[in-house]
């Protein structure tokens, strides 16, 4: 068995061979491939090259998947710290191991994934130089001090993270852990920052604000604080608590379906729920952060804006609904299935919410999925007196579409109340007060959206988009604030009538974890497109023009067919991360069991319960010969 | 066969593929995996499904100095540089606009002479606020102008011009800049591109 510093020299090799790896790769790339490719210039011999081309595949298409497989994985290293972080407080505050091993475990995939993104990273700066030097250029002179900060918190975040890692067992209890879940929360506000920065570059491109003359300081930092910042950086700050708590439900899917044992199941159906449940608690502020982003972008350009949800692209929202409502269905579908499987003898008497619940987001996510302009043939067309249908058209506009997302997120927050409330029988004295409290609340809250969105016909879209929509948002924020405490303080004193039994739920459970971090990362692709595609022909919108010959922004099926190959090959990456990462475990897991180690006592993966590794601890001394 | 439906073919072979896993394979991995192609080659088949519209460029404009022989040539010339190299829009509405950050420019050639709106161009800070609503020496508060004929935006003399007769005929007045006025090129007419210029003569002055 290896002991500590084995493993740390292991690591320690482990990352200084990807290190090499990239430099490698880099200087190879840099030294041999790029001069030789074939170039389009478009400019004079003597002056400087904007555009370099790749033959066969494309300069636009390779920057477009390494571009998105960067993000992709940054939003997993993102994201995965603020899922192990939150899993690590409440496994201390809990005193509930499991959520300490599985912050732990998912703390362990970040060394390795941290490797991989920042060389993705690596490739796709030396790609944007190679094929975009103009652009490049243009966005170094203004941007150059932050250059220097990016570096900086590179540097700070990854001595902070190996700190965080290697000290795990170091500091495990008393003033050490305290001084850990500290680390936890440096590793996340560095990433945060890390995040945030590069975030300034690419708005700046959507969004462009007059630099003044200053000092190079005093220009990045204009340039910085453009109006999409902030909402850009909110919106993917949720996103990548989203992709985190979804990728490791996924994990948790795959490894339950292919788990052997009924501690295995036990371990991954648990795991499953806690990545759903973060999921989940991240998705449902995404459209208000997601609804703000948009108001930005019509403010700062109106232009910009139509492009966007009226314009070439407004078909791409359509696909978004499409996605967004099935990753709705998958989230909401998981919870009912633990609702009947977990907790038994609760299947009839959930039956009729469940299918109410499912029918109000069946109609929600059709209503959404309602385009604005019908694809019609010439003589529907006229039949329809123009691309709008007589019925239909009225499901196409803005004010019906936030409607039925408002109400999708309250449905899919009732779902969660009433899986949290599930197996539990209220004792407290003002429970009936409550819950009649809590019934009103829905119910009024419900209907106002409903009254806001029928009203936003008749008013001006101004006053709809600034007063009736905000209104829409604040009513179901309301909701959420005033009943999770409420129904907090009412458990605290309730009886439990029906434990929790876990890996029982069925093999479709599995794939629904899997079908919602698919939905998950489309989305990050789509909508990465989408924010791309808003500049149309510029490099940055309004300022520099791209006179490539890629200024044009494809269509959406062609773009869709690269957006599913990223996909891929980003779940094949992560699998690969996390076969990589866990190989270790396994091998140690089989080893354990043949040796003298306890059996059960080491989960292949996180999730092990003390109780669960009690009782397998009870069962292998009854085994054992005497 | 269009490209269209070359991209539908292999939407439908990946769907295949996925479902001709899910029924021979019992190896739970490569099953998701099959499960995953479904998933990704229906959304395919969506997209593919809905109107193909793709963004194409608009051609670039090029301004050729010497074509310019009436004021209100000099205003349409001036209007495009508004929108574009100019960036004038980035932060000026013309009417009423709720996004715009800096003052309205509707009827701005009526209120302000063309003296005044050269030198507002490039010497923003010759006239300072005073804020003297406390004790001790006025606030100053310096405008939010750039410099427009320095970099970034760097406008020549003539596209300053051209500007300034775009916001006298847009607020109804006669444009009392003429041709006669433009610096005439001294070699091959400088091409003013929608707005790139401005950004490459910039990293390269840098």
């Amino acid at each position: 068995m290896m002991n500590q510093g084995q493993i740390v020299t292991n690591h320690g090799r482990q990352i200084a061979g990807r290190v090499a790896l990239l430099a490698g790769c880099a200087a190879l790339l840099a030294w041999v491939g790029l001069p030789d490719m074939a170039l389009a210039q478009e400019a004079a011999p003597q002056a400087p090259t904007a555009y370099r081309d790749l033959p066969y595949v494309g300069s636009r298409n390779l920057v477009w998947i390494i571009a998105q497989l960067h993000l992709l994985l940054a939003g997993f290293v993102l994201g995965v710290p603020i899922f192990a972080w939150l899993c690590e407080i409440v496994g201390w505050k809990s005193g509930d191991k499991r959520y300490d091993k599985l912050a732990k475990e998912f703390t362990k995939l970040l060394t390795s994934s941290y490797a991989t993104t920042a060389l993705f990273g690596g490739i796709l700066l030396f790609l944007l130089i190679g094929f975009y030097p103009k652009l490049m250029a243009y966005l170094t002179d203004i941007f150059f001090p932050s250059f220097l900060v990016y570096c900086c918190l590179f540097l700070v975040e990854t001595a902070t993270l190996y700190l965080y890692w290697y000290g795990w067992d170091a500091m495990a209890e008393g003033n050490g852990k305290k001084f850990h879940i500290f680390l936890g929360l440096l590793l996340n506000v560095f990433a945060f920052f890390i995040m945030i920065v590069p975030n300034s570059w690419a708005t700046f491109q959507a969004s462009p604000v007059v630099l003044a003359e200053g000092s190079d300081f005093a220009r990045a930092w204009a340039a910085t604080w453009n109006p999409t910042w902030w909402p850009v950086n909110i919106h993917r700050l949720i996103a990548n608590v989203v992709l985190g708590g979804y990728i490791c439900g996924a994990y948790a899917g795959i490894r339950y379906l292919s788990a052997k044992s009924q501690e295995e199941r036990y371990h991954y159906d648990w795991m499953g729920y806690v990545g759903n449940f973060i999921g989940v608690f991240g998705l449902l502020p995404l459209p208000f952060a997601g609804y703000w982003l948009m108001r930005e972008i019509y403010q700062y350009n109106q232009q910009m804006g139509i492009t966007l949800m009226g314009g070439f692209l407004s078909w791409l929202f359509i696909l978004q609904a499409m996605l967004i409502g099935v990753l709705f269905l998958g989230s909401n579908y998981y919870f009912w299935l633990g609702i009947t499987h977990r907790i038994p003898g609760s299947e009839g008497q959930y039956r009729k919410p469940i299918m109410a619940m499912l029918i109000i987001l069946l109609l929600c996510l059709a209503v959404w999925m309602t385009p604005h302009s019908l694809v019609a043939s010439l003589e529907e067309a006229q039949k329809m007196g123009g691309t709008h249908h007589p019925l239909l058209g009225v499901f196409g506009v803005m004010s019906a579409k936030m409607t039925v997302s408002n109400l999708m997120v309250l449905v899919t927050f009732m779902s969660f109340i009433m899986y949290w409330r599930a197996g539990k029988e209220d004792s407290a004295g003002w429970a009936k007060a409550a819950k009649a409290l809590m019934g009103g609340v829905l119910g009024l809250a419900g209907l106002a959206v409903i009254v806001l969105g029928v009203w936003g016909y008749f008013v001006p879209a101004i006053i709809r988009i600034n007063y009736f929509s905000t209104s829409q948002v604040g009513i179901v924020i309301f909701v959420m604030l005033t009943i999770t405490p409420l129904t907090a303080l009412l458990l605290k004193s309730a009886k439990t009538t029906t434990e929790m039994v876990w890996g029982k739920m069925p093999p479709r459970a599995g794939y629904a974890l899997v079908l919602n971090a698919v939905m998950v990362i489309l989305l990050m692709t789509l909508m990465g497109y989408a924010r791309s595609s808003s500049r149309v022909h510029w490099h940055v919108y309004g300022v520099m023009r791209d006179s490539s010959q890629y200024a044009f922004s494809p269509a959406l099926g062609y773009a869709a067919a690269l957006m599913a190959l990223n996909t891929f090959l980003f779940c094949m990456l992560v699998a690969f991360i996390f076969w990589v990462a866990t190989m270790g475990d396994k091998a140690k897991a089989a080893a354990s069991s043949k040796g003298s180690v306890e059996p059960g006592a080491i989960p292949a993966m996180a999730g092990g319960s003390p109780a669960l590794d009690g009782r397998e601890a009870e069962a292998s001394k009854e085994q054992r010969p005497v | 066969m269009s490209e269209v439906v070359k991209l539908q073919l292999i939407g439908l072979c990946v769907i295949g593929l996925g479902t001709v896993i899910l029924l021979f394979i019992k190896g739970q991995f490569l099953r998701v995996i099959g499960f995953v192609a479904i998933v990704l080659g229906l959304f395919s088949l969506v997209a593919l499904a809905v109107p193909q519209m793709a963004s194409l460029p608009p051609a670039e404009e090029s301004i050729n100095i010497a074509d310019i022989k009436t004021p209100t040539d000099m205003a349409t010339i001036g209007q495009k540089i508004f929108f574009s190299k100019g960036q004038c829009a980035l932060c000026h509405s013309i009417g009423p606009s709720e996004s715009a950050r800096c003052p309205d420019l509707k009827g701005i050639g009526a209120k302000l002479s063309r003296e005044f709106i050269f030198e507002s161009l490039t010497e923003p800070q010759a006239y300072l606020y005073l804020d003297y609503r406390h004790e001790g020496v006025p606030k100053e508060y310096p405008a939010r102008m750039p410099y427009i004929n320095k970099n970034p935006i760097g406008l020549s003399r003539n596209e300053i011009l051209s500007v300034i007769a775009f916001l006298q005929q847009m607020s109804g007045e006669p444009i009392s800049v003429s041709p006669g006025e433009l610096d005439l090129p001294r070699a091959t007419p400088a091409p003013v591109k929608a707005a790139d210029t401005g950004a490459l003569a910039m990293a390269q002055a840098r």
